[in-house]
């Protein structure tokens, strides 16, 4: 079975939950005997032994290395950014400014070429900016459509002011997809209630996570630590869908009941400024840290510092942060507006809106640590059961079913 | 002769409202739920029993009127009695009404349906007691036969039983301690010489308890007809047949609807056109049959799942901290002589709190099919351990308040002392004092744990010649 996958983001390029998700299901595709093909944006490193192609290869166009392009999905489809599209006499790179939704077209264009030119049994293609590409494959080769949510246009607006040029190409894509795979039951309901998507169409398929026993790394905050500092982290992007303007409101009334509570943020996004103003206002600024954008290792060693993560999400289609933090010991606090609330049992699971409670339950997750020990020990057992396997052999099953139908 | 001893258990619990960290040091009400939801008590009792309390007794009323061999028994909660007091009168009388029958038999158990036994035998005691009082100012009689939450057992509380006056003791009838032999018969437990264990017969137990209802089941539905030939099977291999439980079986736990009632109607009738078929209360039961061998349990053995123990209150790490946090205050609480402070103390030893906690099932999803009034097990224990938070500060605070003004006290006396002669002080005798006036509080004297020692070892000795002065304060007075 050859399938013919299109994604934004792969990783070891540093991306969001899209990229790490890509990578887990490609892996266990490939170990569960299906070939596939991964088409990319741009040319960049890989990892792993799917078979690669770069969308920009095509026409010997290279794109720069560019942090705008970083979380790209989840910028609004007129957000500008920079690409080289060739180089001058000088050897200076030559730049065009596009917008996300130039480039989504320009993908697709290349997606009917390369369908054109592949040997492939079915078409598999995650999250909007890929979906264009996807059914312009599909029209090209005549083969089956995959459409993966891994997040929708709701998520990105945390309501229901999204931009309408994304909804417009989820919405005709998923209308004409043989198939679309939700990472959760939360996003299926916005599919099916917003998108108004055909119930039997739309089937979940919820993300795996990877076991494997982490390497203990040296320790972080570490004069934070020894004033008995209690250290409350959240990791991801800084934006409205995120809900970290929740998270601040609730450090508010966390702190006034324990000031020995640090408040960790680390990541970046368009609501930065916004974050940073409340803070102050709010009178926070020294429970409050910035740690910039984190990853790897540097995040890692946060995680394992922290006493407490949380995921305030507005609304996040799954999330795979709080199994991140648990599989580096830190239990969670999570938005029940999230996908991952579907399968993780161990956590604390608020409504994103009530401060109150998500202080409650801060507060008394510091104050109980027992609760941190058992989130933890059960946790991780839990982990076990989320493998990207099982993910795999659900997608290769839905694979199975549209060739079949395809060819009988 | 085979004879049957039905014991239903009733039972509700005092659930915690939702009370979060920031109502700590501000809301001394933990219980008072009004929100029409199943964190309600009373919402519950009155939604229980016109399901299961009022037409049960009904039926249980009639067939006592009916057959004049008819027999059951009945233990009760005291917070389930304290509520029915509270929330449904009408309820508690036709309960007394059964009672009154003289065929109805109540058996002892603990006031706050604790797991106390095995965390503080003498706050076990003190429950026993408390619940003993209850009964007999309700239904005017005295329990012989004890029977411990959750059906929990070992040895070593058969024997506490037997010490303190108890014929009977009921048990899980269990194959690891029981080996190739029936429950049908009495047995003794090991080391006793008088007390005899009634074995759960669990198999016909829970034929009507869990799987009456269950479609599932090979041998659905289950009519009166059939259950009494499987009862009336055991002819010639035993003696009694012990069915029980939760008396919300009927018409809570098993709908109306599933025919339950019927069941129950029309079940003594057909047991009974066997000829040599019969009922017996748990102390006719034991009158009747001497002991066939020995039942030894050294570990805990409960009624609850297939394992039998009590990993579902104690089983993680969040169970077992909140139960050893709460038995950790049993000294200061008692010290404080406060009724209103002991009694909140010990609704929160009602087991039924470090079950809401259990995350055995929630591993495979299965949470839900057991009933919790809260959305997770880590939300039912964060609402106890603040609820529990504000109980201790409240309790420190009574302490602390008493240890002042023992020092206050001490202090001026040792001023005293140091201008009178000491010989004659030696002559008084201590403890014996029949003048000793009772508590100030209205905590019965009998419940009384001794005052905690004053805190400063600087006044101890002053401490040790006053205490034989003014026995009013003396912290060494027994208790029973």
């Amino acid at each position: 079975m050859k399938v013919l996958t299109f994604s934004w983001e792969y990783p070891p390029a540093k991306n969001g939950g899209l990229g790490v998700a890509c990578f887990g299901l490609t892996r266990e595709l490939l170990a569960n005997g299906v070939e596939v093909t991964l088409v990319l944006p741009k040319t960049q490193e890989t990892r792993g032994d799917a078979r690669f192609l770069f969308a920009d290869t095509e026409r010997l166009v290279r794109m720069g290395e560019n942090e705008d392009l970083l979380f790209g999905p989840y910028n609004q489809a007129s957000t500008m950014i920079e690409s080289i599209i060739g180089y001058d006499a000088t050897g200076k790179p030559i730049y065009c400014s596009r917008s996300i939704m130039e480039e989504a077209h320009r993908f697709a264009h290349q997606a009917a070429l390369i369908a054109q030119m592949e040997d492939f049994d079915v078409i598999h293609a995650h999250d909007w900016t890929s979906y264009l590409a996807g059914v312009a494959a599909k029209i090209a080769s005549g083969k089956k459509l995959i459409l993966h949510v891994h997040a929708t246009s709701f998520d990105q607006a945390a309501g229901d002011n999204v931009d309408p040029s994304i909804f417009k190409i989820e919405k005709e894509s998923f209308e004409l997809a043989d198939q679309v795979v939700t990472v959760s039951n939360y996003t299926r309901n916005i599919v099916l209630n917003k998108h108004g998507i055909d119930h039997n169409k739309v089937t979940v398929v919820h993300n795996g996570c990877d076991a494997e026993e982490v390497k203990e790394l040296p320790p972080t905050l570490v004069e934070l630590k020894a004033q008995g500092k209690k250290i409350v982290l959240y990791h991801g992007r800084i934006s409205i869908q995120k809900g970290v303007d929740y998270f601040v409101r609730a450090a508010r009334k966390v702190v006034d009941v324990n000031p020995n509570v640090v408040f960790v943020i680390s990541g970046w996004g368009d609501m930065m400024t916004q974050v940073i103003d409340q803070v102050g206002a709010m009178g926070l600024s020294e429970h409050v840290r910035f740690a910039g954008a984190l990853w790897e290792d540097d995040r890692d060693r946060m995680y394992q510092c922290a006493d407490l993560f949380v995921m305030p999400s507005v609304s996040e289609p799954f999330g795979l942060v709080p199994l991140e933090a648990l599989q580096h010991g830190t239990p969670s606090v999570i938005s029940k507006q999230s996908g991952v609330s579907e399968v993780l049992t161990h956590a604390l699971k608020v409504d994103f809106w009530d401060v109150d409670e998500m202080a409650n339950q801060i507060l008394s997750a510091l104050n109980y640590p027992v609760i941190g020990q058992q989130i933890v020990k059960e946790g991780k057992l839990q982990l076990l059961q989320m493998s990207w396997n099982k993910a795999a052999q659900r997608m290769k099953g839905l694979f199975q079913n549209l060739i079949q139908y395809a060819t009988s | 002769m085979l004879t049957i001893c039905p014991y239903f258990h009733v039972h509700q619990p005092y659930r915690v409202k939702k009370y979060s960290v920031f109502d700590i040091g501000q809301d001394t009400e933990y219980f008072n739920d009004a929100s029409g939801t199943d964190m309600d008590n009373r919402f519950i009792v009155e939604k229980v029993a016109n399901k299961s309390y009022r037409p049960t007794n009904k039926i249980l009323k009639e067939l006592l009127d009916k057959h004049p061999e008819f027999r059951f028994n009945l233990s009760f909660s005291g917070t389930v009695l304290d509520q029915f007091e509270a929330y449904a009168p009408d309820v508690l009388e036709s309960f007394q009404e059964l009672v009154a029958t003289g065929r109805v038999e109540i058996l002892a158990d603990t006031y706050h349906h604790s797991l106390a036994f095995f965390y503080s035998v003498p706050e076990f005691k003190r429950q026993v007691l408390k619940h003993e009082r209850r009964i007999k100012q309700l239904f005017g009689v005295k329990p012989r036969v004890f029977r411990n939450t959750e059906l929990s057992y070992r040895n070593d509380l058969a024997k506490w039983c037997e010490d303190n006056g108890y014929i009977g003791i009921m048990a899980e009838g269990w194959e690891k301690y029981l080996g190739w032999r029936s429950p049908n018969f009495l047995y003794n437990p090991p080391g006793c010489k008088k007390i005899k264990v009634l074995l759960k017969n669990y198999k016909l137990s829970d034929d009507v308890a869990f799987r009456f209802s269950n479609q599932g089941w090979a041998d659905w539905p289950l009519d009166a007809g059939k259950y009494s030939d499987w009862i009336n099977a055991n002819h010639g291999n035993g003696q009694t047949v012990n069915l029980f439980m939760d008396y919300e079986s009927f018409g809570e736990h098993q709908w109306e609807d599933t025919g339950i009632f019927d069941f129950l109607r029309h079940f003594p009738d057909m047991v009974m056109q066997h000829p040599d078929t019969s009922f017996k209360t748990a102390t006719e039961t034991i009158e009747a049959y001497e002991a066939t061998g020995e039942y030894d349990v050294p570990e805990i053995l409960t009624w609850a799942d297939t394992e039998r123990d009590l990993t579902a209150w104690i089983g993680n790490d969040i169970q077992r901290d909140a139960i050893a946090a709460t038995y950790r205050m049993e000294k200061d609480v008692m010290s404080t002589r406060k009724r209103d402070l002991i009694e909140t103390w010990r609704k929160l030893q009602t087991s039924d709190h470090y079950y809401f906690m259990c995350t055995k099932w929630s591993n495979d999803g299965d949470v839900h099919a057991y009933f919790s009034p809260y959305k997770s097990p880590y939300d039912a224990y964060i609402n106890f351990m603040n609820a529990l938070s504000d109980l201790k500060l409240r309790v420190d605070h009574v302490v602390k308040e008493k240890a002042v003004a023992l020092d206050a006290t001490a202090a001026k006396a040792a001023d005293a002392l140091e201008k009178t002669p000491q010989t004659p002080l030696e002559k008084v005798e201590p403890d014996t004092d029949p003048t000793e006036p009772p508590a100030k509080d209205d905590e019965p004297p009998a419940e009384v744990e001794p005052a905690a020692e004053p805190s400063k070892p600087f006044f101890k000795n002053v401490w040790d010649r006053l205490k034989k002065i003014f026995p009013l304060v003396s912290p060494e007075r027994k208790s029973t």
